[in-house]
């Protein structure tokens, strides 16, 4: 998969200012802004989505806009600043539907004076269509990094009421995690229930198992609808600390084991055998893990920088 | 029709490991699976590959179908190696696409050719283990004839390339193994693989596990095993072979039915279970499964013997 690491995407409203003015210290790694369902608020959603993306920007997170076919044009076109980083599309239904969605943004790009290519989309699938044809929805477009489900969404189109008893959408999730890995894009999803019914009533703990188990399902990142997500899903997408030093013994062992002309050395004390795969998956997690930790790095320091600036904006007393 | 292979259990080695290899034809293997690839570190490749015939040799003494899994990075110096006879198949690890499959056939055919095997002989067994393998899974399973079986892709490699822990405690290739079955299914191939059941510890000699899952998987339909560890192979081959009880019911409802048909009737009661001709479809495979079965294990168990008898005969001249 693409190396960029990208575990939590914290959703605010842009009409929401206090939302909107604090989302920066929310140590997200990427916040998606939303004008929100209402064609009434949209223009006044538009008029401060360029402040809205600088603001959100400030904590080093990558800033999306959440947008779908009838409006991607204009909502990318209002959002159009160098801390955007692209836009979160609802609805995409074919490749064809991203290709318009690529040369849109080319044109935004070009028309902003922003580098061509450097907006990147998020394709959120709502539909039956969307899922079935998933390989050609992320084909379509280099610009694709990341794809999911629009859980709400998929289940309007398909009539399901949402139930905490058994998840509608397994085949579907399962889909979106083989083929965006497939083609190194990057899948996004939360386990059932809460992606179905993410305003339902939650404790902290639970959200950290669920989001365990949606990176136990093949998933790299979650959508995030409150701030009190974004820690838990830090800590579930990216190598789980206590195993780092198990994986740092695997690849001694292993590489022990290959200086001595054999590739399967059994773990002490254990009936498991290290042989390629075990090491490969041993050196993946940690590198994920020093780019998890680069990336919290990056995020700390732009804070940081933040506190400064708002700092010295304020008239001392 | 093709005779039905029996491929209950299956112990997969480093082909350059000679404790594992030498006896490997004591282990009651339905196959056995020499490695070429993962288990064998790259400075041993080539030496790896001048072990084949030794261990087809080995494997054949027990009366093993003989595997040998190739690395996808050397197709043709790994083929001219494993392609001998006495070789039944050739496992191809982490395919990704109909043109590696294709490609290999072509290489085990000219093989074939100039070893003077008849072609065809040899098998190709394909591992699904990147989510791309899983995404091309149809275009793989239907690129060459030599394909006669089918499994999901699941295990460590795929759980590294889906960026998951295994042993969590729920079934993650649930995906997967549908994508697999249906495949296989659709292309009249034998489906590879097992049901799901929740395993935290990652045992690869848990023998009580081998035998519950191999007990589902064959009420499942699924009729192959394999494994790492010689303790699962004696509960795989119990439980994916029918028991005297399971064949005894299964030929009173063929005798029920044949009545049934006789008397005109499509279907009836027997023992509070309704009897129809899939019922009665269904007890003439397991009474067919069931005999294949035995004859398969008098075959292997002959072999063993002729083989322990000769080893006698020659410690007894060695001390003479």
């Amino acid at each position: 998969m693409i190396p960029f690491v990208r575990r939590s995407l914290l959703t605010v409203s842009v009409l929401d200012e206090d939302a909107v003015a604090s989302t920066w210290t929310r140590n997200a790694d990427a916040i998606i802004l939303d004008l929100g369902a209402d064609a009434r608020d949209r223009p006044a959603a538009r008029r401060v989505l360029a402040d809205a993306v600088t603001a959100a920007a400030m904590g080093g997170s990558e800033t999306f806009v959440l947008t779908n076919a009838a409006s991607a044009y204009a909502d990318a076109r209002a959002a159009a600043v160098p801390e955007l980083s692209g836009v979160a599309y609802v609805g995409a239904e074919s490749g064809e539907d991203m290709e318009r969605l690529d040369a849109a943004l080319s044109e935004i790009e070009r028309e902003s004076g922003l580098p061509l290519g450097c907006l990147s989309v998020i394709a959120l699938l709502d539909s039956g269509a969307g899922v079935w044809n998933i390989r050609e929805i992320i084909r379509a477009s280099p610009r694709t990094t990341s794809v999911g489900l629009d859980d709400a969404g998929l289940r309007r189109a398909l009539g399901i009421s949402p139930s905490a008893d058994f998840d509608p959408f397994e085949y579907a999730k399962g889909r979106v995690v083989i083929e965006a890995r497939a083609r190194n894009v990057q899948p996004i999803g939360m386990a059932h229930p809460y992606g179905a019914s993410p305003a339902d009533g939650f404790g902290d703990s639970e959200i950290a198992r669920l989001a365990l188990r949606s990176k136990n399902l093949g998933f790299a990142g979650a959508i995030c609808p409150r701030p009190s997500w974004v820690s838990h899903c830090n800590r579930a997408f990216a190598p789980a600390e206590d195993k780092l030093e198990f994986y740092r013994e695997t690849r001694r062992l292993f590489a022990d084991g290959v200086a001595r002309d054999t590739a399967a050395v059994p773990y002490p004390g254990t009936t498991m055998m290290i042989d390629v795969p075990v090491d490969e998956n041993a050196r993946v997690n940690l590198e994920l893990w020093e780019l998890c930790a680069e990336r919290e790095s990056q995020k700390a320091a732009a804070r940081e920088l933040a506190k400064l600036r708002l700092e010295a904006r304020t008239p001392s007393s | 029709m093709t005779k039905r292979r029996i491929r209950r259990s299956g112990l997969t080695m480093p082909i350059n490991n000679p404790r594992f290899v030498d006896r490997s034809w004591t282990r009651d293997c339905d196959y056995l699976n020499f490695d070429l690839e993962d288990s064998v570190p790259q400075s041993q490749k080539e030496y790896a590959r001048s072990l084949v015939p030794r261990a087809v040799e080995m494997g054949l003494k027990g009366a093993a179908e003989v595997c040998v899994r190739i690395n996808c990075a050397y197709p043709e110096a790994d083929v001219e190696a494993a392609a001998l006879p006495g070789v039944s198949q050739i496992n191809f690890p982490k395919a990704e696409s109909g043109e590696q499959i294709r490609g290999l056939d072509a290489l085990i055919t000219e093989m074939e050719r100039r070893g003077g095997i008849r072609p065809g002989t040899i098998r190709i067994g394909v591992a699904i283990e990147t989510a791309l393998g899983v995404a091309n899974s149809y275009e793989i399973a239907s690129a060459s004839e030599r394909i006669d079986s089918f499994g999901p892709g699941t295990g460590y490699d795929m759980s590294m390339d889906m960026g998951i822990e295994m042993f969590v405690g729920f079934d993650q290739f649930f995906y997967n193994r549908g994508e697999g079955e249906l495949i296989a299914l659709a292309l009249g191939l034998e489906r590879d693989g097992g049901v799901y059941m929740p395993d935290t510890t990652g045992d690869v000699g848990d023998s009580s596990l081998a035998l519950a899952r191999a007990r589902a998987s064959r009420m499942a339909g699924l009729r192959s095993g394999g494994g790492l560890h010689p303790n699962v192979v004696a509960p795989q081959n119990a439980g994916l072979t029918p028991t005297p009880e399971e064949v005894g019911e299964a030929r009173g409802i063929l005798r029920f039915f044949e009545e049934l048909d006789a008397a005109g009737e499509a279907e009836g009661a027997l023992n509070g279970k309704t009897v129809d001709r899939y019922e009665s479809a269904r007890a003439a495979e397991l009474i067919s499964w069931a005999d294949a079965c035995a004859l398969r294990d008098a075959e292997k168990a002959a072999a063993r013997q002729r083989e322990t008898e000769r080893i006698a005969r020659e410690e007894g001249r060695e001390t003479a």
